[in-house]
């Protein structure tokens, strides 16, 4: 298993936005997501303002991570960071939170993904310190 | 119909071999587009004032690159315009260039993409990338496809021989395309398209593009002034309609809703054409399905028949909407960002009669194309639409 995450590249956080948020809430088990304290709705990936009203009266989150699958795929090809990982199945969620996230389907044949599944949050370690949101089947 | 523009032309077209790896740089590239469009024209260079320069996978580190071209080009124009919409640079570079004209800011504008990723791939899209779509492993534009296509398939359904017959149809006029990368003039059959690597589920390898090297050139000038000039060929863009970012603020839009959507009505209304007005379709084709969802989206057919409208029309050369004459992108190569000026070149080569083996009869208009940029989870970027008459 550590030689199979070997590759895993960890991202640098706040690259283009402050992310710290989503990060020290990954680092507690935690999914925290954007929201927009205007209009009351979540936003994802982090955004520099709201996408809504373009202000910056925004704030981070918690979410339950519990959603459904809005689309979903199977990567079959390498690539940089694939190496171990394929077949991988990829969906976007629909978190009931109201806001759509690309995460991997983890502990599943990837034949089972389907849309409109149910999926729970659980987490895909990249290093030994950083972990990163993806989801199973519930 | 009174409303139609009639202008300002495209006068001239040019474009070099597709090709893969081939050592060249964007500039030289570029610079053999632009030779070849004076001697296409017969036009001397310093009758040029204007030059739009689509920006490139293979040069984009550097900022100047437009600037950098008129320099490799020995040229001083007056209205300059860097192309950032990726396959939209180029039907986009002409719109920007008639306005330019229509301004006064130029009178005889080149539009001028040129590329070459499979030698020199130089692009870092950096942004939320890194953070938020590498980890689960969506690099490239297939995976984003791949969920594309798996939303569209669960909300109308995908017959995958509608999307081999794309391929097949594409590939077969390939064959009679001189600027067609080598490899890809061999026929193919429906055997081949089913056997084709899985990618993306579904998306398979026939359904892609593949990264070549290549540039292409256009002459946009007033009607007037090409004839002063001593041209004779030409055509007029009569529409043209772009919108980026379509449902931006709309992050939970159905994905399968695109641009075109908007797109489309704009440029009928502007033309007042119709879609059975409509002699040939050179859709951008960076993958099989967004040429099928364009079908919907432009009104060939109801929204979700994609499938059973691909099956059922002749899309051959010959045919009833003759598609991506040239072979498109699938199978002629996709030249980086030039890409948007392939689909384009082969519309003004048709109505200039001169696509040879695979010319259309009486071909009147055509419809163009372009797609921009593939962002989180959605479909496209950009999304833009051109449509040509005689």
């Amino acid at each position: 298993m550590a030689d199979e995450k070997a590759g895993r590249s960890v991202p640098k956080p706040s690259v283009y936005v402050d992310t710290a948020p989503f990060w020290e809430g990954a680092k507690a088990g935690k999914l925290v997501l954007q929201f927009c304290k205007d209009t009351k709705q979540f936003q994802h990936y982090p955004r520099p303002v709201s996408i809504y009203t373009g202000s910056r009266n925004l704030e981070w989150r918690q979410v339950s991570g519990k959603g459904t699958i809005y689309a979903c795929t199977v990567i079959r090809v390498p690539g940089p960071g694939l190496e171990g990982r394929l077949p991988l199945s990829v969906a976007t969620v629909l978190l009931d939170e109201g806001v759509r996230i690309l995460g991997n389907i983890l502990n599943v044949d990837p034949g089972a993904v389907a849309i409109g599944k149910r999926v729970e949050l659980t987490w895909d370690r990249l290093s030994d310190e950083v972990q990163y949101p993806a989801f199973q089947l519930v | 119909m009174t409303r139609t523009k009639r202008d300002v032309v495209i006068a001239g077209y040019s474009e070099t071999a597709i090709d893969f790896k081939t050592g060249r740089s964007a500039y030289d590239l570029g610079g053999e587009a632009f030779a070849k469009l004076l001697a296409a024209t017969g036009i001397a260079k310093d009758a040029i004032d204007g030059l739009s320069v689509t920006a490139p996978l293979s040069e984009c580190p550097n900022p100047f690159f437009a600037v950098y071209m008129t320099e490799a080009l020995g040229m001083t124009p007056t209205w300059l315009n860097y192309g950032g919409t990726g396959g939209c640079s180029a039907t986009g570079g002409v719109a920007r260039a008639a306005s330019a004209i229509r301004d006064g800011h130029c009178e005889v504008a080149v539009v001028l993409s040129a590329d070459a990723p499979s030698t020199a791939w130089r692009a870092n899209y950096g942004a939320y990338r890194s953070e938020f779509q590498d980890p689960p492993g969506v690099q490239g534009p297939p995976a984003t496809f791949g969920l594309l296509m798996s939303r569209y398939d669960h909300r109308f359904g995908i017959k995958p021989e509608a999307l081999g017959k794309i391929a097949i149809t594409q590939r077969q006029h390939a064959l009679h395309n001189e600027n067609a990368y080598a490899k890809f003039k061999t026929p193919i059959t429906m055997a081949d398209y089913e056997k084709s690597r899985v990618i993306a589920d579904p998306l398979r390898l026939l359904d892609c593009v593949m990264f070549c090297d290549g540039a292409n050139a256009f002459l946009v000038t007033t009607e007037e002034r090409a004839r002063g000039l001593g041209i004779t060929k030409m055509v007029y863009p009569t529409a043209y309609a772009e919108v980026t970012n379509f449902n931006g603020n709309q992050p939970l839009a159905e994905i399968t809703e695109t641009g075109f959507s908007q797109v489309a009505p704009r440029v009928y209304k502007q033309s007042g054409l119709t879609p059975k007005d409509i002699r040939m379709f050179q859709p951008y084709d960076d993958f099989t399905i967004a040429v099928m969802m364009k079908f919907e989206d432009f009104g060939f057919c109801k929204r979700g028949q994609g499938s059973d409208f691909t099956l059922d029309t002749d899309l051959s050369y010959k045919g009833a909407l003759p598609l991506n004459t040239g072979g498109g992108q699938i199978s002629a190569g996709q030249p980086g960002l030039a890409s948007g000026g392939l689909n384009l070149a082969e519309a003004v080569r048709q109505m200039f009669g001169e696509g040879g083996g695979r010319q259309v009869a009486s071909p009147n208009n055509a419809l163009v194309t372009g797609i921009g940029v593939i962002p989180y989870a959605r479909n496209w970027g950009i999304s833009a639409a051109m449509i040509l008459e005689a």
